[in-house]
């Protein structure tokens, strides 16, 4: 009896594959145990039938182990599994499918993905994990309006999903409805928070070009998860864009620590280090970035500003060149590698590379103030004059412009014009003495008194402000070599106010808005206004006429 | 032996000096066949004589001929064939009575096979899931023959499209059927009653009412239907049944069923929840946002490993402690307790062959094997308390000991600077030329400059003359008007002595098609034939390549070639 009641417990019990389980029956009966008289009764009951109509598969029985298999990104082992488990259920298995489709979209195959997904959503329609698979695969095929449509359905199923809510507002992102994304996200963040939602909705602000709000929701994100890179670097860059250097060089310090190979933070950091003239330091984090980010245009433009800083000009030449062969369109690089040529007194080179700049660029005053230096010393005035004009045309606040552009009337003997260009230049260093604290470059102070002297307009009152002590050597340095250099008047003018390296890498305005900057290796937005030249001078050319 | 493991040592202190202090390589197979999870390893004193074994549920090397292997040392004691593939295994105390041999649980399909002293000893099957009520009707009216096959199908579409508890598989197989299947397959299984099968998915253990070591405990089951189960040691009852918001993949448990328990399950829809005694629902939910790879509790901190090579650490209210990122993918972890020391640590087997070992985020040690790690497990082994088992991906067995003398210390990883920090820039280096150069443009840079300014000029205005050039001869076909933008281009095919000249019209503008074109051809009518010197061309939709193809034949056997002038025109008199 005891035998008999086992065999048929073992037809009933294990429809996976019963002639396996004899061995069970002969090794050792079971345990007589309260279950056991409930089984036979019930099993004795169907045995009958049991016999007439083929067992059908467990359908979820392999589930477990495709499941196992994704997990682990044996793709192959899983699709063998998942062929057989098909195979076996005539296709009846959801699961099998479902990991299918996402194995396929993770092949690339999108289209077959969004195929398989609908097969699921048709199998369980209640389901809304499919349908959210299905918005994710259309959303992936750039179908944004069709993914909101099915995201919505799969929310009406699922209200409390934050998944859901935020992709519907990256959808409304890409479908540029700024306002549903934020109340979208806002909902997500609602349901539960995470990092990616802040993030989303930091950038719907930078699109906006709202930097304020942005830093908000970076600095409720950071509250939120202080650890993650992303978040801090990204805050660190805002607060480096809004000129709030003490913050940004905190966050992207905190960064660094949890991440010392972060390529972004290095980057950001070392490009405020080189602001301050801590260039041997700025160079040793760069190592890193060198090791993982090898193509870096960025990178190489800022470490050939480290050596330029440094006094190495060849090295810094060989540098900005790798920089400009790794992203030959990129203005900044081709400007710092006409200043670097016009520091080297390479004028020929120089011109090429600023006037490759300016069919790049072609808004910025400083380009053609230093085309115009450029042509100066090769002896071809008509043209600098006019690049002059270009110049004193575009640039708002610069007085080098204005300065440079005096001496060089004043040189042709053109003494009206030249004072003309030489209030200019008194109205903008006024206007910036007002508006903001920085110094002058000490250069560029002195000859602006002996041009007033020359112009016979007197010791002009502008340069009311004591011109403190240029913090970097280099700059004291480069005064010294202004000395060395016999100079009957005019001869020898400061000049080309070289821009910090870091800050040769800001961007746009319109730039730092782009859908591109989350993505993208960034250049290092810093300042709102790239003609604001809020810097004091690192280098300066100098120009040699006769 | 001695000898054997300090030469191994000395081999591994190439790879990393870290390592073989702490480890004595006991032995390495790499063709031990043995494939297999985490969950699947179980070391045990399964036969009570103190002599600890490894029992492992065996996948088979294509996942089809699953097996029990039980390890004692090196070899492979026992090994029995299993009927399905086994999910999970665990080890539990059954009873109180001595002597305290543990039993082996083996989770598999609907079933958990039980083994005591590696004998069967007994069965448990779960119990079957209620089927939908009205899906049970239309059946029980289709026996009665009291509906027909449409209506019944219909019927069932409905309660798919809308019920909660999801169809049989009887129901879903009929909804496959064509009209003509339907007849037979209804009348062959229409007396059957419907039967829903759960599947388990994972099992772990749960002390029952003490925590120490030689405890009974109870068996909790993970199943496809979204419930954890937990079952009674001695009578294999369901003792207690929670429901989850999605299937558990990964247990694990605190506490006594008795007394007070928590439950982290970590599910296929990326969540993690955390349920507590007499709760039948989640008490806290952790979303990871991607599927978590493996969970562990240490030091009542809940650990996480995700799809995104990252570790995570909980708290047991879900409350993220830090993260950690691995330098590759987590294939498994597992829990590495050193009971000595009091120290819990964190095993992640990697992609790249590496056993990170982590306490809360700091890096303890780091392993190398020779291939990806499959499934880790740590514990007492024969008679040495601290082993770890490692299988790779090619079915090899790995079987350290960790030396008495090891103390893991915090900080023995990665600290201080990146490596790459100390790596030397590779700045370009410049030529004795190029400075030869650069001096040369220093004192000639004006020179330099217009004579490149002069070639400039003459280069340009070459090129200008040579365009103008073109203009003239029709080289390039021009369109006469700016109203009908057209692009021309002819190809010659053939040998000869007939060709076939293909053209090829381009209408250039952006949005005006051109309508009513002809096309004529100018040749010399001795040498050459063509069956229509002129012909109209179709509406030409713009941006579109219309290829007119026509055949040219030449007649003159002198080898002489002229030129045929191919003259687009608008028609007259519109």
């Amino acid at each position: 009896m005891a035998e008999e009641t086992l065999a048929s417990l073992s037809v009933f019990f294990s429809p996976i594959c019963s002639s396996h389980f004899v061995p069970w029956k002969l090794d050792a009966p079971f345990l007589s145990l309260p279950l056991r008289t409930q089984f036979s009764a019930s099993a004795e009951s169907q045995k009958p039938q049991l016999k007439k109509a083929p067992e059908f598969p467990i359908l979820e029985k392999q589930n477990w182990l495709i499941h196992l298999h994704y997990i682990r990104k044996d793709y192959e082992a899983c699709k063998a599994v998942i062929k057989e488990q098909l195979q076996e259920t005539q296709g009846l298995c959801e699961y099998a499918i479902y990991v299918q489709a996402l194995i396929f979209r993770l092949e690339g195959n999108i289209q077959e993905s969004l195929e398989l997904f609908q097969t699921c959503a048709v199998l369980s329609p209640q389901c809304a994990d499919n349908l959210k698979q299905v918005a994710r695969s259309l959303f992936l095929l750039g179908k944004h309006k069709a993914a909101i449509e099915v995201y919505s359905e799969a929310a009406k199923l699922n209200q409390k999903d934050w998944e859901i809510c935020h992709n519907l507002g990256v959808c409304y992102i890409y479908l540029k409805q700024f306002n549903k994304a934020q109340d979208q996200l806002h909902n997500a963040l609602h349901l539960n928070r995470h990092d990616l939602t802040y993030i989303m909705l930091g950038k719907i602000h930078l699109l906006e070009g709202d930097l304020d709000k942005a830093i908000e929701i970076y600095k409720k994100a950071v509250e939120f998860s202080p650890e993650n890179t992303e978040l801090l670097t990204t805050l660190g860059l805002l607060y480096l864009q809004l000129g709030i250097y003490q913050k940004a060089f905190e966050h992207l310090g905190n960064a660094l620590t949890y991440d010392p190979t972060n390529y972004k933070a290095i980057l950001a950091a070392g490009s405020m280090m080189q602001t301050h003239g801590d260039f041997d330091v700025a160079l040793t984090k760069y190592r890193v970035v060198a090791c993982a980010v090898p193509e870096s245009p960025p990178l190489w433009n800022n470490i050939g500003m480290c050596f330029f800083g440094k006094k190495k000009y060849v090295a810094a030449i060989s540098c900005l060149k790798r920089a400009n062969y790794l992203a030959p369109f990129d203005w900044k690089i081709l400007y710092n590698l006409g200043l670097v040529h016009l520091t080297m007194q390479q004028y020929a080179s120089a011109f090429h590379f600023l006037s490759a700049a300016i069919n790049f660029q072609p808004k910025m005053g400083e380009l053609y103030m230093l085309l115009a230096v450029a042509l100066t010393n090769l002896e071809d005035i008509e043209n600098a004059k006019r690049a002059y004009a270009e110049a004193v045309r575009l640039d708002k606040c610069n007085p080098l412009v204005n300065l440079n552009y005096a001496v060089l009337l004043y040189n042709q003997g053109e003494k009206r014009a030249a004072l003309t260009q030489y209030q200019e230049m008194e109205k903008k260093v006024n206007l910036l003495k007002d508006s903001s604290s920085l110094e002058f470059d000490s250069e560029m102070v002195e000859m602006a008194q002996k041009l007033g002297a020359a112009l016979q307009v007197g010791e002009a009152l502008v340069w009311t402000k004591p011109v403190k002590d240029p913090k970097s050597k280099h700059r004291s340095s480069s005064g010294s070599k202004a000395a060395s250099v016999p100079q009957p008047l005019g001869s020898n003018q400061a000049l080309g106010q070289a821009m910090s390296s870091a800050a040769a890498y800001r961007k746009l305005p319109s730039g730092a808005g782009g859908t591109s900057q989350l993505t993208k290796p960034p250049s290092l937005p810093l300042e709102p206004e790239p003609t604001e030249e809020a810097h004091p001078t690192e280098a300066s050319a100098q120009i040699r006429e006769k | 032996m001695a000898a054997a493991s300090s030469s191994d040592s000395e081999g591994d202190r190439a790879e990393s000096s870290e390592a073989s202090s702490k480890w004595l390589d006991a032995h390495y197979d790499p063709m031990a066949n043995i494939h297999t999870f985490s969950a699947c390893l179980v070391l045990a004193d399964l036969h009570g004589d103190g002599e600890y074994k490894l029992a492992v549920g065996d996948l088979g090397p294509s996942g089809r001929q699953p097996c029990l292997k039980v390890l004692k040392g090196p070899t492979v004691l026992a090994e029995s064939a299993l009927p399905a593939l086994p999910a999970a295994a665990a080890a539990f105390l059954m009873g109180q009575h001595e002597p305290r041999t543990p039993a082996l649980a083996l989770a598999s399909g609907p079933c958990v096979y039980v083994y005591k002293n590696l004998r069967p000893y007994f069965k448990f099957s779960l119990p079957q899931l209620p089927p939908n009520p009205l899906e049970q009707d239309l059946w029980n009216q289709a026996k009665e023959d009291q509906i027909d096959h449409l209506t019944l199908k219909e019927m069932l579409e409905g309660i798919r499209e809308k019920a909660e508890v999801p169809l049989s598989v009887q129901s879903l197989r009929f909804l496959q059927l064509e009209l003509s299947e339907m007849e037979a397959f209804v009348n062959q299984h229409k007396s059957k009653p419907i039967k829903r099968q759960a599947v388990i998915t994972t099992m772990t253990t749960l002390k029952k009412n003490m925590a120490d070591e030689d405890a009974m405990s109870c068996l909790v089951l993970g199943t496809e239907n979204k419930e954890l189960l937990v079952l009674d040691p001695e009578a294999f009852t369901i003792l207690a049944k929670m429901s989850l918001p999605g299937v558990p993949v990964f247990l694990e448990v605190s506490g006594q069923f008795d007394v007070a328990f928590r439950l982290a399950a970590a599910c296929r829809n990326g969540n993690i929840y955390i349920l507590r005694r007499d709760c039948k629902r989640p008490k806290y939910c952790i979303e990871l946002s991607t599927q978590p790879v493996g969970l562990v509790l240490a030091h009542k901190v809940l650990v996480v490993g995700s799809t995104q090579d990252n570790l995570h650490g909980f708290t047991h209210k879900g409350k993220r402690l830090w993260t950690v990122h691995m330098p590759a993918a987590i294939l498994t972890m597992n829990l590495l307790e050193q009971r000595s020391r009091g120290l819990q640590a964190v095993m992640a087997g990697l992609a790249n062959g590496e056993v990170r070992i982590y306490h809360d985020k700091a890096l303890l040690n780091v392993i190398r094997t020779p291939d990806a790690v499959t499934s880790l497990c740590f514990g007492r082994y024969g008679r040495e308390d601290n082993t770890l088992i490692v299988t790779t991906r090619g079915g090899g067995l790995i079987i350290k000991i960790l030396k008495r003398t090891a103390v893991f210390a915090e900080g023995a990883g990665e600290v201080g600077p990146p490596p790459a920090q100390a790596m030397k820039l590779n700045v370009p280096r410049k030529t004795r030329l190029y400075v030869d150069q650069t001096l040369r443009e220093r004192e000639a840079g004006t020179a330099m400059h217009r004579t490149f300014q002069t070639d400039l000029y003459l280069l340009r205005l070459r090129a200008a003359r040579a365009y103008v050039r073109a203009l003239e001869s029709s080289l390039n076909p021009v369109s006469a008007t700016a109203r009908e933008p057209l692009k021309l281009h002819a190809v010659v095919q053939g040998l000869g002595p007939t060709f076939k000249l293909t053209l090829h019209l381009q209408n250039t503008s952006t949005a005006r098609p051109i309508l009513g074109l002809l096309v004529c051809f100018l040749y010399n009518e001795v040498l050459y034939a063509l069956p229509r010197a002129f012909f109209k061309v179709p509406l030409l939709v713009p941006g579109l390549n219309y290829p007119l193809e026509t055949f040219v034949e030449s007649l003159s056997d002198k080898g002489i070639s002229d030129i045929i002038k191919v003259q687009p025109a608008q028609a007259c008199g519109k």
